[in-house]
């Protein structure tokens, strides 16, 4: 008797843990986004905001920020899998990697929750609805043509970025190469320090290279938060106004460092508006709307499925009104979203 | 070989010291501004901080155990450090207490789940690297806290004389307390002998537990002091600082011919560990190494310092046995 009582029990949890594992493939049920970076970030801090925001807005049933503990595309795995077994039924995921992370991804299309890849790619074939992010090569070349501007057309440029794992990386590389060609040997890259999207790091080679060749140096892109946080300390440490810089994104150090004259500007992007109208469409692909077919998406080296989600250059005399700028891209890019990329009943 | 030299050739860190003057002499050759005064300074800005992580992980391995969590522990420190100043308005000195306090908690936590349960240090403190990061995410939500104040970057970006940084000095004053609480003291004379064996150090009457303590206690209060220079050095309370430690913070021990098993470190051997990788890692980027090789690279280089001292090691033991 005990016996069969047991076996009872263990039917009844085994199936209360399925019925658990299936409803998120229930789509009557309330939006619940979880918005996933593919580690922590200052970047992607925007993306709750923007996630409390569209909850409230479109009446989702949650809109949560939830970041894996390391850069790990391992542990970003784990939480994708745990969110959903939480009965989170839609995701917006920085992929921890183009085309590692498309297993997961698949995992969670095929249990019903709809996936947007938000500010970085995945690599085709992907069951991912579409790429939603800056086009990190063109900020980084619209970057790099601000800074030769900047520079007086000619000069020798070093380029800092990020994650030689993020997608976005060589993309920004390729682009920045592309803008110094276009100078006719005017402008050179002399070199590239990857993977210092890490304070750490950043600190000791950015500040190595700068005591080294400060001087045979005219120009600085960077194409990653943190070395544009470092590299504006940097410059401002040791004074120097002759290099040029142009940096990325809206920390605090960066604007402070354009607003006193040590750097020239940022390529601005707009996290907040990718979490916010990400949410509205997997909300939307939720309750009915398809991806519209010949929706006017553009085509980058990993997909031909990308949303634009805005990029603007702010120089000394625009860093004040950084977030009026994001606001107006969110905002144009929003206003026709559906009726460009959906199909609704 | 003067009586001296040979002396000195016995000595754990004559090695590592070796080939710092070698890289250094190989590299100002191709890039003389290797040797100007605000590179100096940089180096010594990295090693003043390096020196400390890898003195964090050097006592644990004197036991002859492994911290995997002394990244996570500084990180949590360090922004500890700067919320404390920022969201509290606590004055540095106070937030600093504090965040060492938190750190010698967290590492008297480990010690005591590893001396209580007798699970391995090796899991005890990869299962604390999580709990540790993890508060660490949920205080900052990954955003950096900003708030530090001017006493305290300046701290971190000015130099007491010439080239040598402000950082410098607590990272001396750690060196100097080190060889002295593990070569004069008797409780670092406890942890090495555990370290060595553990059974022989029992039998002897030493308690292990109380050993294993104090040495995760030393451990955690010096990735919070680590934590705590970082944060002066970066300006910033960033969530992401303590991430990169764990490769440093056992090559620079190594190389400065620590045993892994335990029982055996070197205090200066570690010093020159650290300024060698710093040393490396700088010449990658004088020499405009390929970012896509800069890993492979700098293992390769770690090897090869690592053999040096090797060769060294058998050369001598092999002389001793002639003798």
């Amino acid at each position: 008797m005990l016996r069969s009582e047991s076996v009872l029990k263990m039917f009844a949890a085994a199936g209360l843990a399925l019925a658990g594992w299936a409803a998120p493939a229930a789509a009557a049920d309330a939006t619940k986004v979880a918005l996933v970076p593919g580690g922590p970030h200052p970047y992607f801090a925007a993306w709750e905001k923007a996630g409390q925001d569209a909850m409230k807005d479109f009446k989702l049933g949650a809109a949560d920020y939830r970041v894996p503990q390391k850069w790990e595309l391992s542990q970003q795995n784990s939480l994708l899998e745990s969110l959903l077994s939480q009965g989170y039924n839609a995701f917006l995921v920085f992929p921890g990697d183009p085309v590692g992370s498309n297993s997961t991804v698949a995992e969670l299309t095929e249990n019903g929750a709809p996936v947007i890849a938000t500010a970085g790619c995945l690599k085709e074939p992907t069951t991912a609805l579409f790429c939603f992010g800056t086009d990190t090569g063109n900020s980084a070349y619209l970057g790099t043509k601000e800074l030769i501007k900047a520079m007086g057309g000619k000069g020798r440029i070093v380029h800092l970025t990020g994650f030689l794992v993020d997608p976005n990386t060589q993309l920004r590389i390729d682009a920045v190469e592309k803008a110094a060609k276009e100078t006719n040997g005017a402008v050179s890259v002399v070199q590239v320090i990857a993977d210092i999207d890490a304070p750490e790091p950043a600190e000791e080679k950015i500040n190595a290279y700068l005591a080294a060749h400060a001087n045979d140096v005219d120009g600085i892109v960077t194409t990653a938060w943190v070395p544009a946080v470092v590299a504006s300390n940097a410059l401002r440490k040791i004074g120097d106004k002759r290099i040029k810089m142009v940096g990325i994104d809206h920390d605090e150090v960066v604007l402070k460092a354009i607003k006193d004259g040590y750097v020239n500007g940022t390529m601005l992007q707009n996290p907040y508006g990718q979490g916010y109208i990400g949410s509205y469409a997997l909300d939307r692909i939720r309750n009915g709307c398809k991806v519209k077919a010949g929706a006017p998406f553009k085509t980058i080296a990993l997909t031909n499925r990308f949303i634009d989600s805005g990029t603007v250059y702010a120089d000394k005399d625009a860093v004040d009104n950084y977030v009026g700028s994001m606001q107006a891209i969110t905002k144009k890019i929003f206003a026709d979203f559906a009726s460009t990329y959906l199909t609704c009943p | 070989m003067t009586p001296v030299i040979s002396r000195l050739a016995r000595t754990d860190w004559f090695g590592p010291l070796a080939v710092i003057v070698f890289a250094t002499i190989i590299v100002s050759a191709f890039d003389p501004s290797f040797l100007s005064p605000f590179n100096i300074q940089i180096l010594m800005l990295a090693v003043a901080v390096n020196c400390v992580i890898a003195m964090s992980q050097m006592v644990i391995i004197a036991i002859g155990q492994m911290n995997l969590a002394v990244g996570a522990i500084g990180g949590l420190a360090a922004i500890s450090f700067a919320g404390m100043m920022q969201i509290w308005g606590l004055p540095p000195l106070l937030a600093a207490a504090a965040a060492l306090a938190l750190g010698i908690v967290a590492g008297l936590a480990n010690g005591l789940l590893i001396s209580a349960t007798g699970i391995s240090a090796f899991i005890i403190t990869l299962a604390s690297l999580s709990i540790f990061k993890g508060a660490n995410l949920g205080i900052t939500r990954a955003q950096p806290f900003y708030g530090v104040p001017e006493s305290v970057k300046a701290f971190g970006n000015t130099t007491i004389a010439g080239p040598i940084p402000w950082l410098a000095l607590p990272a001396a004053l750690v060196i100097a307390a080190m060889w002295y609480l593990l070569y004069r003291q008797r409780i670092g004379r406890y942890i090495l002998a555990v370290g060595g064996n553990q059974s022989a150090a029992e039998l002897s009457g030493i308690s292990v537990p109380s050993a294993v303590l104090w040495a995760h206690a030393m451990s955690g209060f010096l990735a919070a002091l680590a934590g705590v220079l970082l944060v002066a050095r970066l300006q910033l309370g960033e969530p992401t600082i303590g991430d990169d430690w764990l490769i440093l913070s056992f090559a620079a021990p190594v190389i400065g011919g620590a045993v892994l098993s335990g029982g055996h470190v070197s205090v200066f051997g570690t010093l020159f560990g650290v300024v060698i990788v710093a040393i490396i890692t700088q010449a990658l980027v004088i020499f405009r190494i390929d970012p896509f090789f800069v890993q492979v690279v700098l293992g390769l280089l770690i090897l090869w310092a690592v053999g040096v001292n090797r060769l060294r090691e058998v050369r001598m033991q092999r002389t001793l046995k002639r003798a």
